[in-house]
């Protein structure tokens, strides 16, 4: 059926998108790394000795000539074998999918929080964008936009921990712990949806179905819930999958602030002390994940959106 | 159909004036741009010149004054320095580096750009494509992991910011040269026979500068973000540097005894983002009206 | 108003919709129009655009678009008034006993909603029925509207239909919950000519079981399908009667000009006679006949605006007009 050989396309395209970006990352990091100097020296990290340094050498080939070091080094993370951890020695891929489902968590409650909060702000900013109300309103979003997502995190931990105590800050542990950075996190997305979708209901309101529902006796509930939000939420649903690169990006710093054991704030110390196979089996993982997250929004709006639903990509 | 460039308007100062006449969009732009103008004239003022008294050496004795006390008009921080001293010390090295940030990566998009809107074929598919999938990725995860193998500090981080984020620059002056490449004066110039590259200074820069203007804006305020998120993951610049993201990142020591030290430079950050996003968005608006009023 | 019998559905009386202007003034787009529909008869209200008939449609919805609205008059629907009525009333109005069908099926009908479930939605509010029985008479309406396989069709979305297809849709959402008036807002207009012939067919069948009120610009379309037919010019009405009174008998010179300005395809290098000048704009000045401009016949009377009064001749036809005419149009202008 077309439907599916529309499907089978996306997926191809985005599977081209990942093996070509994943080439260009381990070639990146191949290359970055022997021109800044001795990788045997960076890989065995700044306190070792040149014993170990020599050790380090051979073990991963370093005195090889060049290209055989990239074709061996491709081969091998074609396998994932990203070598070990340089702290405890256990291998960088295992330490990294053994974070997935923190930052897993994060991202869908921050994901479900970006929706409870925009949706409904969306669509009654655009209901009447011109009322007096809602124009002050549209400029809370509009510098809220210009916020810092860690900025918001630190604001909401001083607010809701420091000055109140009602919530903790620290870890994963309890749920009194998830509830501020799903919020931060949900700040990196809320301000840019909330203007996408208002604009996108006030201009499905114009539209000349609205008239013909208002003329089927439709209320003014139905009209926005059952005809003007449908329509706004399809051009959202594309925002969710271009914005998951930036969501990511927030994940980095989110974790950071709120010491969430996801793989951002496993990257971050990783390359605090330079350890580099677990940055690059994070890097890989987080490509994977950016592949996997606008394949299934491809395919998701393709089914969402029935004039799409024929279309070839 | 004529062959050049539509008339310049005349008069710079003649067009400000008629932005702030126009109201609306246009008037906020305005303000805001003489904000971005001041904050670049202190930049650059407290780089050449010696930093501000107490930037860097302060009196334990006078550490966590909140603002407006003891004559500190943004208070100091836990070393008795004060905070508004540090909030100018840092503008070089914050504002420079996204501004460098910036231009790298509008100026490496806009060349990519025009490369693919101006060689068909593989050159352009495989340009194309390439933005698709970096676009794709975190540029956050781009910028640690370059910053990982190249070590902080003013270049290494200007750099990898302004390598992580061009291709967004790319994908919009390769969709703004491909529609005024098929406008009447373009295709007019090339069967007049006048070359491409001639084509390109002549006809299509020109056309594209309101775009580049509200790129390099945007972009100016994503990079100071990107910028102070770095320095606050303790990957941006040196510890002892007084960049906005730095200071952030000390104060989330301190925010019982001294919550200020995070609303003063997170105040500066936001100010100047918000200053940027308003001339990005004011240029837009008005190159859009124009380009409806020309129609 | 004469003629509001029992058998009226739909009243119309001395109905002004006002539109505010920048000086603070008001502007009447529709000035003092009485019309009144019999069940089973279709009415033909025909004028150029912008003479304010869409804006007629509208208000008897009670969906005159802001900052428009009903400044004088009154609307009733089976006696019912739709003016001045709250809007929990007007809303069981709509699409229940007042059907309404647009111009443009192609963005008339939600993208993302299914012919079923926009049917559907609108049985279930008017009629309460479950969502099974719903479906069921969303697929008699279909079929009533002549579309095939009509269960097939429920699940199907607007865009894969073709715009006559669509229309049908529309017609069908009108008639779903047997309105008792069917106002039908230039339904033809954006098909192609073979498919805006079997939609007029249609439309005379579905129409002439209730009361309809068409409002076209094509004099044509409503020769073809109307029992009576209305002319307004700049939100007035100027001659009102039987249709094949008004159409081989036309009194005023509007109407004359309109019939004479229509294509004719019977003679072998068709003369197309166009009215002079243009129509009056939304804002123009309105002392008198506000025709004058444009009329070959205007007189020193035509300062003062005009009543539409009987002319002789057949019942009900009357003319709004100082100069009327009583001769055959072809030899009005010659």
């Amino acid at each position: 059926m077309s439907r599916w050989r529309a499907v089978g396309d996306v997926l191809l395209r985005r599977a081209v998108e990942l093996a070509i970006l994943l080439f260009a990352i381990s070639t990146l990091l191949f290359f970055l790394l022997r021109l800044s100097g001795d990788p045997a020296a960076v890989l065995a990290g700044e306190e070792a000795d040149p014993a170990t340094v020599a050790l380090i050498a051979e073990r991963y080939g370093l005195d090889r000539p060049l290209i055989v070091q990239y074709l061996q080094y491709l081969a091998s993370t074609l396998l994932l074998d990203f070598g070990e951890s340089l702290r405890g020695g256990l291998p960088a891929i295992w330490m990294v999918l053994d974070r997935l489902g923190s930052t897993l968590l994060l991202s869908f409650l921050a994901l479900a929080t970006t929706i409870a909060i925009a949706v409904p702000l969306g669509a009654w900013l655009g209901m009447r964008p011109d009322a007096a109300e809602r124009k002050v309103v549209n400029g809370g979003v509009y510098v809220m936009q210009g916020i810092p997502g860690y900025i918001v995190g630190l604001i909401l931990i001083q607010v809701f921990v420091v000055e109140l105590r009602w919530l903790t800050s620290i870890g994963i542990s309890s749920w009194t712990s998830w509830i501020l950075p799903s919020l931060t996190l949900a700040s990196f997305l809320v301000p840019k949806m909330v203007r996408v979708l208002a604009a996108n209901v006030s201009e499905a309101l114009r539209e000349d179905y609205i008239r013909t529902a208002r003329a089927c006796g439709a209320t003014e509930r139905e009209i926005l819930w059952r005809h003007a939000v449908p329509n706004a939420l399809l051009g959202a649903t594309a925002l969710i999958g271009t914005q998951f690169a930036f969501l990511m990006s927030g994940a980095l710093v989110t974790e950071w602030i709120f010491s969430w054991p996801g793989f951002g704030a496993l990257l971050i110390e990783s390359v605090d002390r330079l350890d580099f196979p677990v940055v690059q089996a994070a890097v890989f993982v987080i490509a994977f994940l950016v592949f996997a997250v606008n394949a299934v929004t491809d395919v998701a709006f393709r089914l969402i959106d029935p004039r799409l639903r024929e279309q070839r990509p | 159909m004529t062959v050049g460039t539509p008339a310049r308007p005349r008069g710079l100062s003649l067009r400000r004036l008629r932005f702030w006449r126009e109201g609306g969009s246009g008037r906020w732009m305005l303000l805001a741009g003489l904000a971005v103008v001041l904050l670049l004239a202190i930049a650059t003022a407290a780089s050449l010149l010696a930093p501000p008294p107490g930037a860097f050496a302060g009196s334990l004795m006078e550490r966590w004054k909140a603002p407006l006390e003891a004559g500190y008009l943004l208070g100091t921080d836990q070393l008795g320095r004060p905070l508004l001293a540090r909030v100018l010390a840092g503008m070089p090295w914050s504002l420079g580096i996204a501004l460098t940030a910036a231009l790298i990566s509008v100026g490496l998009g806009t060349l990519a750009g025009l490369v693919a809107a101006w060689v068909p074929g593989f050159t352009r598919r495989a340009i194309l494509r390439l933005v698709d999938t970096v676009i794709a990725f975190p540029s956050l995860v781009i910028a640690v992991t370059v910053i990982a193998v190249l070590g902080r500090g003013f270049w290494p981080l200007a750099l990898t910011l302004g390598l992580a984020t061009w291709p967004i620059a790319a994908r919009v002056v390769y969709a703004e040269a491909m529609s005024v490449a098929r406008r009447d004066y373009v295709l007019a110039a090339q069967l007049a026979g006048v070359g491409g590259t001639t084509i390109l200074v002549t006809h299509v820069l020109p056309a594209l500068r309101p775009t580049l203007l509200v790129m390099l804006a945007f972009t100016f305020a994503d990079m100071l973000i990107a910028e102070s998120a770095l320095s606050f993951l303790g990957l941006g610049v040196p510890l002892t540097a007084p960049s906005w993201g730095n200071m952030l990142s000390e104060s989330r020591e301190y925010l019982v005894e001294a919550p200020w030290m995070m609303l003063v430079p997170a105040g500066a950050i936001v100010l100047a983002v918000v200053a940027l996003n308003l001339v990005g968005d004011g240029v837009a608006a008005i190159s859009r009206r124009r380009a409806r009023d020309l129609a | 108003m004469s003629g509001a019998t029992t058998d009226t559905v739909l009243a119309i009386e001395d109905l002004r919709i006002g539109f505010p202007l920048a000086d603070g003034g008001v502007f009447n787009a529709v000035d003092g129009v009485s019309l009144a529909i019999a069940r089973g008869e279709i009415l033909g209200l025909v004028g150029e655009s912008g003479s304010g008939k869409s804006m007629l449609a509208l208000a008897t919805l009670g969906l005159v678009p802001r900052p428009g609205r009903v400044v004088g008059g009154r609307i009733a629907v089976l006696g019912e008034p739709v003016t001045g009525a709250p809007e929990k009333r007007l809303r069981a109005l709509r699409g229940g006993r007042l059907g309404m069908v647009f111009q443009d099926p192609m963005t008339g009908l939600n993208p993302v909603r299914s012919v079923g479930s926009i049917l559907s939605e609108s049985i279930r509010r008017h009629q309460g029925l479950d969502k099974a029985e719903a479906l069921d008479l969303a697929e008699a309406a279909l079929k009533a509207v002549g579309i095939p396989a009509p269960r097939a069709r429920l699940a199907a979305y607007p865009h894969q239909l073709s715009g006559g297809l669509r229309q049908r849709v529309m017609i069908a959402l009108a008639l779903v919950n047997n309105p008792a008036v069917i106002v039908a807002d230039e339904p033809t207009t954006a098909l192609d000519a073979t498919i805006q012939a079997q939609i007029l067919d249609l439309l005379r069948t579905r129409l002439s079981r209730a009361g309809g009120l068409l409002i076209t610009h094509d004099l044509g379309v409503a020769a073809e399908i109307c029992d009576r037919i209305a002319v307004i010019y700049h939100g007035r009405l100027v001659e009102t009667g039987p249709a094949a009174e008004v159409l081989s008998r036309p009194v005023h010179p509007y109407t004359a000009g309109l019939i004479a300005a229509a294509p004719r395809f019977d003679r072998a290098r068709p003369r197309l006679n166009p009215i002079p000048g243009q129509p009056p704009g939304p804002v123009a000045e309105r002392a008198g006949c506000s025709f004058r401009p444009r009329c070959a016949h205007a007189g020193e009377a035509c300062g003062q605006a005009p009543a539409l009064e009987p002319v002789g001749g057949a019942a009900e036809h009357r003319a709004a007009c100082w100069n009327p005419l009583f001769r055959p149009v072809r030899e009005v202008r010659t």
